[in-house]
């Protein structure tokens, strides 16, 4: 698989400026994407494949834009089953299908009774190692229809726009692009909301769903910065949501909030107290501060005081609990719309949400400043319901303390101190700001995405996502980003002299196609990316179509149907003569004439008639013969005009009669095997060479008992022919006939013997 | 990553697939020409089906015919002959290799030969050890017996040929791999020779009105004109406004573009975009992907090394890949 990464000077995460990209900071190259095998995965292979210190310090770790050393390329070792040599094997390199490479190996010493082997590389390699090939296949198979549709789509926009002036269908391509877009996330898997999967077992706030893909993730956040124009407005909540659905792919790096909510339900049944303990105030205020509202309530309610026989005596304690648990649940939320189940108030416009947040913060402030506090006697309980208060009001110590990625303290500040964020600008400056606060060792792919996205750098965007996810998320996020900035799409759609005058995105779907065109189930998917390419496309899909098997007919027609698909009725034809050919050489001569003759290889055809004359005259059994009338009538069937193919019809006829009178008695059948005769050397289509083996073969009829079955008139025409033979013998061009060395003598006799005969009966 | 997908006998020499990649001949020291095939169109492992002894010598190359003119390979012999082979069924017999004709070695050995299908027939150009190519032809799919001889040439360019006698070690031949020209066929070959002239990589063009073949472009740098070539690889061309080229020298591998169109004195304009410096030890082969973007090298250090264009047309190495055992 090869795909794009790219390189620029070196920076560190806190150095990145928006502004500072183009030209000077990205120069993409292809690159394999072999390059992103993980070292501790291929060394748990069973073959020997070390990897070398190169790739284990990888010169991009940490950093925010990954970056290859240019000086030199990484090193890959692979095994082969040659026993331990003294030197390195000698090599030989083909290509396979697609970007599978083949590398024979042989012993240095060819002498050597050691074996040599083939061994195939697959640089398509595994980009990401969270979906394995089966489901790889899946998704590239399920995503075809809808980016066909797109296509399809655009193509009709297209004309549209030809036709006359801008039309309503520009102003709503987004929504074309949203449609695609629902269906590839579709694919991508089910991701369901952490908060939602809040349970009725009050021990289990937390659903354990099945775990998010990274994939889905980066597509949903490149989704909703380019293609969703309905959520540029709430841009904040979107990004809480999709925290909240993805959490969960952070903490393997680090510590999140999701992992320490995990940690704590799996303690929650051991724990006899629940707010005497320190960790349970600790982690409502990390989900607090991540806005899991639902889960948060639902922790608050686990609160002792809520317990009946214990309501009565800490009264004040569990009112102050429930004030919170409803002031969270009445958070106003700047955001299209709250699914059922979730909690806040939703507000569609920013004067209704600027006030209802006033209103909001206005009541927060007063429960702060009650003096029910002082009544409440548990320690614990009062300062950490305070916490969730200064939480709510955006205090930034205590934001800090309760989140524990950087990208959780930025949706703590989105939620609670800059609810109206809007621009990836402040976007951006924020968080800058948190990566400070909370440094990170080593940068997850999605922050790496984020940051590329918020900082507008699309190509680092784009970098990413080939390095991370591969062709197929280039092919296909491209749509999204062209969608959503001018920018990107005059990345991704001018043409460039350097990639031999075609766009990045005509150039990443033909990469795209390539991995494609790898495996022996996903080819036949490859055209539709393919004739997409306007440039290359065709060029790329004939080389395709004409390096598929052939052998199996099942492939052949699969083969020949893409062709009818797209019109490229040159390749079917070529490929139907290499199939006739390929039948025609090994012995299945009918299947062979039937694909020339598809193809329309009258050349070919032709020859192969040439090569039935060469039985004519000569004594065929009964099964031979059987073949070769088979196979002039298949000759015959279409192309009639295929040399002397009218001559080839007249002797079989001949020679079927020939066949009924061997016996030298049905004189009736011997007088149609005359007229077959006759007509045969009246023609003008019978070749001369012919003339002396259809009389030779002709013997029993001029020597017919009896009586003579040729009359004076006939027995004189091929008298006549035999002259016009000897004459023409004096030509140079004269070719003689492959007959017995006495037959011109015998068939001469018979001619004469015969002639006296007619005389006679006349 | 790696899968071994065929092991191969012993003794054996020389490999290489046909154009579908779904055959394998191999051939061997004892002059054993095996066919490699697999049980299906989606398998990946590929068995000995067939072994025919072809010649006394040893195989050192096969080339496969294209599959326009049937299941044929060319085996080029140590001792400088070379032969046609092809796979041929009776109507109730299994498909056996059999000899369709075989090129004497003379003292005169022949080093690369390369084929190509034009609209209506099947080209050879044959490079031999006096620095001559010959260009050979059949025309019947059927018969690939009746070989004519259509023009014969060293790799020069002034239309004299060299005098004094000259010894070839190595040459390297690739026609271009477009199919889009229907009978325009050009092709560019380089020596590894005692003669400078004859070495550089030079292209070679038919002149349909003149009946003959030109040199269209010679792909050296004034200075490295005499090198002696390694490699040359054609890259197929899926609608560059150039063509590309690869050729290696001592010097390392060099790209080419090369233009379509000819200029007034009917060379084609050629620049040298990148130099890389390959292998440790010499380049032994060179081969461009499907669509022509990446170029796959092997050398005598054992290695495999893939090269790339990045989006400025910087060529680079992308990997390397070391077998061990």
């Amino acid at each position: 698989m090869i795909s794009f990464f790219q390189e620029s000077p070196r920076e560190k995460e806190g150095d990145f400026r928006p502004g500072v990209q183009l030209g000077y900071l990205l120069v993409f190259f292809f690159v394999l994407a072999v390059l992103n095998l993980s070292p501790p995965k291929t060394l748990r292979k069973k073959h020997f494949f070390t990897v070398t210190e190169r790739e284990m310090t990888d010169p991009s770790d940490g950093a925010l834009v990954p970056r290859a050393d240019p000086a030199s390329s990484r090193v890959y070792r692979f095994s082969h089953g040659l026993a331990p040599l003294a030197a390195s094997p000698r090599v030989s390199i083909s290509w396979g299908r697609g970007n599978s490479l083949r590398v024979s190996l042989f012993p240095p010493d060819p002498a050597a009774s050691v074996c040599g082997e083939v061994v195939e590389l697959d640089l398509a390699g595994d980009h990401d190692a969270e979906i394995d090939d089966v489901e790889w296949r899946r998704i590239a198979h399920g995503s075809v229809s809808p980016f066909a549709v797109l296509q399809n789509k655009r193509n009709s926009v297209l004309a549209l726009e030809k036709m006359g002036p801008p039309s309503l269908y520009h102003l709503e391509w987004w929504e074309y692009v949203m449609e695609y877009s629902k269906d590839i996330s579709k694919l991508l898997g089910n991701s369901k909301s952490v908060s939602t999967g809040v349970i009725e077992s009050p021990t289990q706030v937390l659903k354990t769903e099945q775990k998010p893909t990274s994939l889905k993730a980066a597509w949903e956040l490149i989704e909703m910065f380019y293609a969703d124009r309905l959520c540029q407005a709430w841009l904040p909540e979107r990004l809480v949501d999709w925290l909240s659905d993805y959490d969960t792919l952070f903490s393997a790096s680090s510590a999140t909030v999701r992992s320490k909510l995990v940690e704590f339900q799996n303690d929650l049944i051991r724990i006899q107290v629940i707010e005497d303990n320190p960790r349970y105030w600790e982690v409502i205020g990390s989900v607090l501060a991540v806005g899991w509202l639902e889960i948060v309530v639902k922790l608050l309610r686990l609160h002792g005081s809520y317990q009946l026989h214990q309501l009565s005596r800490r009264e004040t304690e569990n009112g102050l609990v429930e004030a919170v648990a409803v002031l969270i649940s009445k958070m106003p939320r700047m955001r299209h719309e709250l699914e059922g189940g979730r909690l806040g108030e939703c507000q569609k416009n920013r004067p209704d949400f600027t006030r209802a947040w006033e209103k909001w913060r206005a009541q927060i402030m007063k429960l702060d400043c009650s003096s029910f506090w002082v009544q409440c006697n548990h320690l614990p309980t009062r300062e950490g319901l305070r916490n969730l208060l200064q939480i709510l009001l955006g205090n930034t110590n205590s934001l800090l303390a309760a989140t524990h990625h950087w990208l959780e303290l930025f949706i703590s500040h989105l939620l609670y101190i800059r609810p109206l964020t809007s621009g990836l600008d402040s976007m951006y400056s924020l968080a800058q700001k948190c990566i400070q606060l909370k440094p990170v060792s080593k940068s997850h792919k999605l922050i790496r995405i984020l940051i590329g996205i918020l900082s507008e750098n699309t190509e680092v965007v784009l970098a990413e996502c080939s390095k991370e996810y591969g062709p197929w998320m280039v092919a296909h996020a491209t749509e999204l980003l062209t969608t959503g900035s001018d920018e990107a799409e005059s990345l991704l759609r001018d043409e460039r002299h350097n990639l031999g005058e075609i766009s990045l995105e005509e150039l990443n779907r033909i990469i795209y196609a390539q991995v494609l065109t790898s495996h022996a189930l996903t080819w036949q998917i490859a055209p539709v990316y393919l004739m997409s390419c306007i440039k290359q496309g065709v060029g790329l899909l004939e080389i395709l179509l004409y390096k598929q098997a052939f052998r199996s007919n099942r492939h052949l027609h699969k083969t020949l149907e893409i062709c009818r698909l797209y019109e490229l009725d040159h390749v079917s034809s070529g490929i139907m003569k290499i199939a006739g050919l390929y039948h025609w050489k090994h012995g299945r001569k009918g299947a062979g004439v039937f694909w020339l003759q598809q193809a329309g290889d009258e050349a070919t055809l032709n020859r192969i008639a040439q090569q039935l004359f060469a039985s004519v005259g000569k004594s065929l059994s009964d099964e031979s013969f059987k073949q070769w009338e088979g196979l002039v009538e298949l000759l015959g069937s279409q192309s009639r005009n295929a040399g002397g193919l009218e001559f080839l019809y007249k002797y079989r006829d001949f020679k079927k009669s020939l066949k009924q009178i061997s016996d030298g008695k049905n004189t009736e059948a011997a007088k149609k095997a005359v007229d077959s005769l006759i007509s045969l050397m009246k023609n003008p289509s019978t070749p001369q060479r012919f003339w002396v083996p259809l009389l030779h073969d002709s013997l029993t009829l001029l020597n017919w008992p009896g009586r003579p079955l040729l009359d004076v008139e006939n027995t004189n025409l091929l008298l006549n022919k035999l002259q016009e033979l000897s004459l023409a013998r004096l030509l140079p061009e004269f070719v003689e006939a492959d007959v017995p060395s006495q037959a011109v003598s015998s068939v001469r006799l018979a001619l004469a013997t015969n002639l006296g005969r007619a005389i006679l009966q006349e | 990553m790696e899968k071994s997908v065929a092991t191969l006998g012993k003794g054996a020499a020389s490999t290489a697939w046909n154009f579908a990649g779904d055959r394998l001949a191999a051939g061997s020291v004892d002059g054993v020409l095996s066919i490699f095939d697999s049980s299906g169109p989606a398998s990946s492992s590929f068995s000995c089906t067939s072994s025919t002894k072809v010649h006394e010598a040893s195989i050192l190359k096969i080339i496969w015919v294209p599959p326009e003119f049937g299941d044929a390979v060319a085996c080029i012999c140590e001792d400088g002959s070379f032969s046609l082979w092809e796979e041929l069924a009776d109507d109730t017999l299994h498909a056996q290799w059999k000899l369709a004709q075989r090129f004497k070695g003379t003292s005169i050995k022949v080093l690369d030969l390369q084929f190509r299908v034009s609209a209506s027939s099947l080209k050879m150009a044959a490079a031999f050890s006096n620095g001559y190519v010959k260009i050979y032809e059949v025309t019947n799919p059927l018969e690939l017996k009746d070989w004519q001889l259509k023009a014969e040439f060293q790799n020069v360019l002034d239309s004299v040929s060299l005098s004094g006698k000259v010894s070839c070690k190595s040459a390297s031949l690739c026609w271009n791999p477009s199919t889009g020209q229907a009978e325009g066929s050009c092709f560019i070959m380089g020596f590894r020779s005692d003669s400078p002239q004859l070495n550089s990589a030079k292209v070679w063009e038919f002149d349909q009105l003149h009946q003959r073949w030109l040199p269209v472009a010679e792909l050296a740098l004034p200075e490295d004109k005499g090198d002696p070539v390694l490699g040359v690889a054609w890259a197929p061309n899926i609608g560059r406004p150039y063509e590309l080229i690869a050729v290696a020298t001592q010097r390392g591998i060099a790209i080419w573009h090369l233009g379509l169109t000819a200029e007034l004195d009917g060379r084609l304009s050629t620049e040298r975009v990148a130099l890389l410096s390959a292998h440790e030890g010499e380049v032994w082969q060179l081969e461009w992907d499907m669509s022509g973007m990446t170029l796959a090298s092997s050398g005598s250090d054992g290695a495999v090394k893939l090269w790339q264009a990045n989006l400025n047309g910087i060529w680079k190495g992308q990997a390397t890949f070391l077998p061990t055992s």
